[in-house]
């Protein structure tokens, strides 16, 4: 099979699912996006026409580090910039942008990446956090950055929300996991992952590239092994020994999903064993996806070095891979 | 009729019965008492109805008697009795009056016969004539019919029409007076006309004939006059060499090689035709040479040309005679039929294409006459001698010098398809093992002189000397830019060897002003040797490397750490980049695969290739991409520090690049990016 050049050193480093769960859009470091139907390639009578994407366009001038679906729009990042595509338009192979919007830099020798995003539902704001260190919430109505939180000393790899504490979490390149209010702005805890002997893995470095949560429990991972937080307590009680440096991690039913350096997806139970480790096609994976909005495309999703996502049907093993 | 036959009983009476006549004629003069009696006579007088009457009567009363004479014995008389006996003298009679009546009925019924026999014969004649005359009168039909359906031969000769006729004839031909009145004189005399008109030509075509005769003569002597001229103009010509080599007009040496290139094959002829067109036209440093042997060619051309099959046939013919004379084995047969086939025509082709630094391209086109294909063969000569760079013996080897000139095209197989059916008669399976021989037969070859093979890909609707000039320029110029970039390439190999990496002037921005890191080794590769090799499966499986291609090794070395980079080059560089593939040794070992920042260092080099070109034609790739390599580890190495590791000592690679974040985005990448002039490193 010939692949180009282009295809060979092609990296993907984010995913989304459409609000219908029918579509999956990926982003790589060419800073292009590409649109799946899902319901094509898991019909039974697909092809490898199918595993193509639907529409795939150049959407910002660096890596699309990161993307987010509302319940109408597909938020991608690219340098500095967030732009907004509805997922209707996208559908109908329409490639322009709805909005996008820039959040204020003070450096400008060179412009910051936009590594997270989330959304905090009640306030209906869009959190972003990347290279300047900081994070920039946005007004998602009037569009309009109404805060910046302050505080990492190096990039912020990951963000999350919790919802009933309105809390944002935010992992930076500086080995921190500061915990904010959403609604004050104001940091309210920050935990040095690095300083705990039992996660700290001093010979990979000590930034926090994953974090997660699920009501009281955190998901922390990076250069420090991929550790379960309990955050009332702020203290680890399961780490998971895996090998490489955890970039993704979601909790799912009882069991956390990972993926980072190293071509496989990483089972673990909450009591901290590694339950099974799935292969897949990338060299090391960046995104890891779920598609829980729709019952009849529930896939997992995962997409790294390589121009391939491999989809899982059944999370236990590989079944296809959609190519870029 | 009773008293009748009793006096016919009593005298002796002739009776004259027409069947003999004579003897009873004779008996007759004998007996001259005897009364004729002649019963036939009789015959006509009776009558038949009455004869049969008086039979019946007879009969009856012969019957009658019978009773009688019955009633009378049954009675008891006696026999002899004077009743029976006047009884039966009387049925005596009866019995005579029945056998007078036989022999008359037998006489009527020879006499009915006789008289019907005489009438058929009459019949028979009369029916003969009928017959005949019938036949004589179909005959006359058939006859006349004939007369009528004659065509004259005269009505075969085409005549000119009547109104022409009348026109033209004279007076004492045409006769109108005459001729007016009557067809068959008017017929006659136009068959006189013609016969008239065609003598008058015969007559004109004799006298035409003998002055064709004289002009032949005429111009006989007239040839014979030029050709005794020939020698004159030739010592002109010797003489007046020199004065075209001071005046720089090859006249000479130009209606030379037209003389010579009418013995060449059709396929050698378009090239050099268009070649020579387009080097006088466009390129003047392109020129054409015919070589070989003339006398050879022009004896090829003598004979009938005979088709391919002739001439196997006749080789098999020859072969089974000289087995009686001396055995010779079947493989040297086969072995001379794979000679005659492989056959080349004895002229061939020269054009030399010089450069700028004086470094010529050699190129000899070859025609195979049986399998219809151009083959060429390659040599190079430099000005400046050519040496010290092992790793370049590949680059200008003249096998593969012109590989795939055009994408694909290996010049292993003979583009003619029709060639397979050839090989298999002697028993050829591959064309590669004579292609170092013969030459290689390129497609772009076959299509300079003019040959289309309907061998797959996009056709078009040109041949002949159509298609040569369509691609001339372009294979001109890749000819040549091949040429160009294996000679740099060959300079570039022998300065990397000496772990020197040139880079131009021109380039110089690219790249910062210090770098450390350093080129050790530069080795070739063979393919197999690639294909061993750890790191470099994706690029196996991802179906970018070819049998065609040039492998590389290039060792880069800083302090520690050594970067093995595996090099895929294909032919056609630098208009295919060469390939890299990247592995680090380096406190363990990590490769494209397994580090993600060695990963975006192979995409530095291969993917971001356009701006590491160079000056046109970009020659200068390859170095500029070792040159970034270098850069790029040093970078690596240098930013490799924000471990806080707790080991003490200093780093071993101080910081020295001007970075303005060490690490970016989800993969935390090292900038490798190099900004000029401001001279830091940045992120993609």
């Amino acid at each position: 099979m010939f692949v180009s050049l282009q295809l060979l050193h092609m990296s993907v480093f984010s995913q989304s699912f459409s609000p219908c769960g029918r579509f999956l859009a990926a982003g790589n470091n060419y800073g292009e996006i590409a649109v799946f139907s899902l319901s094509a390639a898991l019909s039974p009578d697909a092809s490898e026409a199918s595993q193509k994407p639907i529409l795939n366009f150049t959407a910002h001038d660096g890596p699309v580090f990161s993307l987010l679906s509302t319940d109408t729009h597909l938020l991608s990042a690219g340098n500095g910039e967030i732009s907004a595509w509805s997922w209707a338009e996208l559908i109908k192979k329409s490639t322009k942008a709805a909005w996008t919007r820039k959040p204020s830099y003070e450096t400008s020798l060179e412009i910051p990446e936009i590594n997270a995003m989330i959304i905090n539902p009640k306030e209906n704001s869009l959190i972003v956090g990347g290279g300047d260190n900081n994070i920039h919430i946005m007004d998602m109505e009037t569009g309009i950055f109404k805060s910046v939180l302050k505080g990492h000393t190096d990039y912020i790899h990951c963000l999350c929300f919790k919802e009933r504490e309105e809390e944002i979490l935010s992992g930076g390149e500086d080995g921190a996991v500061r915990i904010w209010d959403s609604r004050t702005n104001r940091p309210v805890h920050c935990i040095e992952v690095f300083k705990y002997e039992e996660c700290a893995r001093p010979q990979f470095g000590k930034w926090i590239s994953c974090l997660a949560t699920d009501s009281d429990w955190m998901l922390c991972g990076g250069g420090p092994s991929l550790s379960l937080w309990h955050l009332r307590s702020m203290s680890p009680t399961s780490v998971f020994p895996l090998p490489g440096c955890q970039r993704e991690a979601v909790f799912y039913q009882d069991l956390i999903m990972s993926v980072g350096e190293g071509p496989h997806v990483s089972h673990c139970l909450h009591g901290g064993t590694v339950k099974a480790q799935i292969p897949c096609t990338p060299s090391s994976l960046n995104t890891l996806a779920l598609n829980l909005k729709n019952t009849e495309h529930r896939v997992m999703t995962v997409g790294g070095s390589s121009h391939q996502i491999d989809v899982f049907t059944n999370f236990s093993y590989r079944a296809f891979s959609l190519s870029f | 009729m009773s008293s009748d036959a009793v006096k016919k009983r009593k005298p002796k009476v002739i009776r004259n019965e027409s069947g003999t006549p004579e003897t009873k004629r004779g008996r007759a003069e004998g007996d001259q008492d005897v009364r004729v009696y002649n019963e036939e006579v009789e015959l006509e007088v009776r009558d038949p109805q009455q004869d049969y009457m008086l039979y019946k009567n007879t009969c009856a009363a012969l019957a009658k008697l019978m009773a009688e004479i019955q009633e009378l014995k049954a009675g008891g008389a006696k026999v002899g009795s004077v009743e029976i006996e006047e009884r039966r003298t009387q049925c005596s009679v009866h019995f005579i009056t029945l056998k007078k009546l036989n022999r008359l009925a037998h006489m009527r019924l020879k006499k009915g016969r006789d008289q019907t026999h005489e009438a058929k014969q009459r019949v028979d004649v009369l029916h003969l004539q009928l017959q005949n005359l019938l036949y004589e009168v179909m005959h006359l039909q058939k006859e006349i019919g004939k007369c009528l359906e004659f065509r004259s031969q005269h009505e075969e000769i085409e005549l000119v029409s009547e109104e022409e006729f009348f026109q033209e004839a004279p007076a004492e031909i045409s006769r109108p007076h005459v001729t007016r009145d009557d067809q068959h004189q008017l017929t006659l005399a136009r068959l006189d006309w013609e016969l008239e008109q065609r003598k008058r030509l015969a007559e004109q075509y004799k006298m035409s004939l003998a002055r064709k005769e004289k002009i032949q003569k005429a111009i006989e002597q007239k040839r014979e006059y030029l050709s005794s001229l020939q020698p004159g103009l030739q010592n002109i010509m010797q003489a007046s060499l020199p004065v075209q080599e001071y005046l720089a007009i090859p006249f000479e040496h130009m209606q030379k090689q037209a003389e010579v290139a009418r013995h060449l094959p059709p396929p050698l002829y378009v090239l050099l035709v268009q070649a020579g067109a387009y080097g006088q036209a466009c390129d003047k440093n392109l020129s054409v040479s015919i070589r070989g042997d003339v006398d050879e060619a022009k004896a090829l051309s003598r004979p009938p040309e005979d088709s391919q099959d002739d001439e196997s046939d006749s080789d098999a013919e020859e072969e089974q005679q000289n087995t009686k004379r001396r055995r010779a084995t079947s493989g040297v047969q086969l072995d001379d039929k794979r000679k005659e086939m492989l056959r080349r025509h004895p002229l061939s082709l020269c054009v030399d294409l010089k450069c700028k630094d004086g470094s010529v391209l050699h190129l000899f086109f070859y025609y195979l006459m049986n399998l219809n294909i151009l083959t060429v063969k390659t040599k190079v000569s430099t000005s400046a001698d050519l040496s010290g760079a092992v790793s370049a013996g590949e680059l200008l080897n003249s096998e593969s010098l012109l590989n795939c000139l055009y994408a694909s095209d290996h010049g292993k197989e003979t583009p003619n398809p029709a060639n397979r059916y050839q090989f298999d008669k002697v028993g050829i399976t591959t064309f590669g093992d004579y292609v170092s021989d013969l030459g290689h037969p390129y497609v772009w070859v076959q299509k300079l002189g003019g040959l289309q093979f309907s061998s797959g890909g996009a056709q078009s609707g040109l041949t002949g000397s159509a298609l040569s000039a369509s691609h001339m320029e372009r294979t001109m110029k890749l000819l040549r830019g091949r040429l160009q970039a294996r000679l740099a390439l060959h300079k570039q190999f022998s300065s990397l060897e000496h772990s020197i990496i040139p880079v131009s002037s021109e380039c110089q921005h690219l790249f910062p002003a210090k770098v450390v890191s350093g080129l050790m080794r530069w080795t070739l590769m063979s393919h197999q040797e690639f294909t061993e090799l750890g790191f470099v499966q994706h690029v196996l499986k991802a179906g970018l490397v070819h049998e065609t291609d040039l492998f590389f090794m290039a060792a880069v070395e800083r302090g520690t750490a050594r970067l093995l980079a595996a090099v895929v080059m294909n032919p056609r560089y630098p208009e295919v980049a060469p390939l890299f593939s990247l592995s680090l040794h380096w406190k363990g070992e990590r490769s494209g695969r397994t580090d993600d920042n060695l990963r975006a260092m192979e995409s530095e080099v291969n993917v971001f290739r356009s701006e590491l070109q160079g000056p046109r034609p970009g020659l200068q790739l390859l170095t500029n991409q070792i040159q970034r390599l270098c850069v790029c580890l040093d970078v690596y190495l240098e930013t490799e520090s924000q471990v806080c590791d707790g080991s003490e000592g200093p780093k071993e690679f101080p910081r020295e690049k001007m970075c303005l974040r060490t690490a970016r985005g989800p993969s935390r990448l090292k900038p490798f990016k190099y900004n000029h002039p401001q001279g830091f490193f940045s992120h993609r």
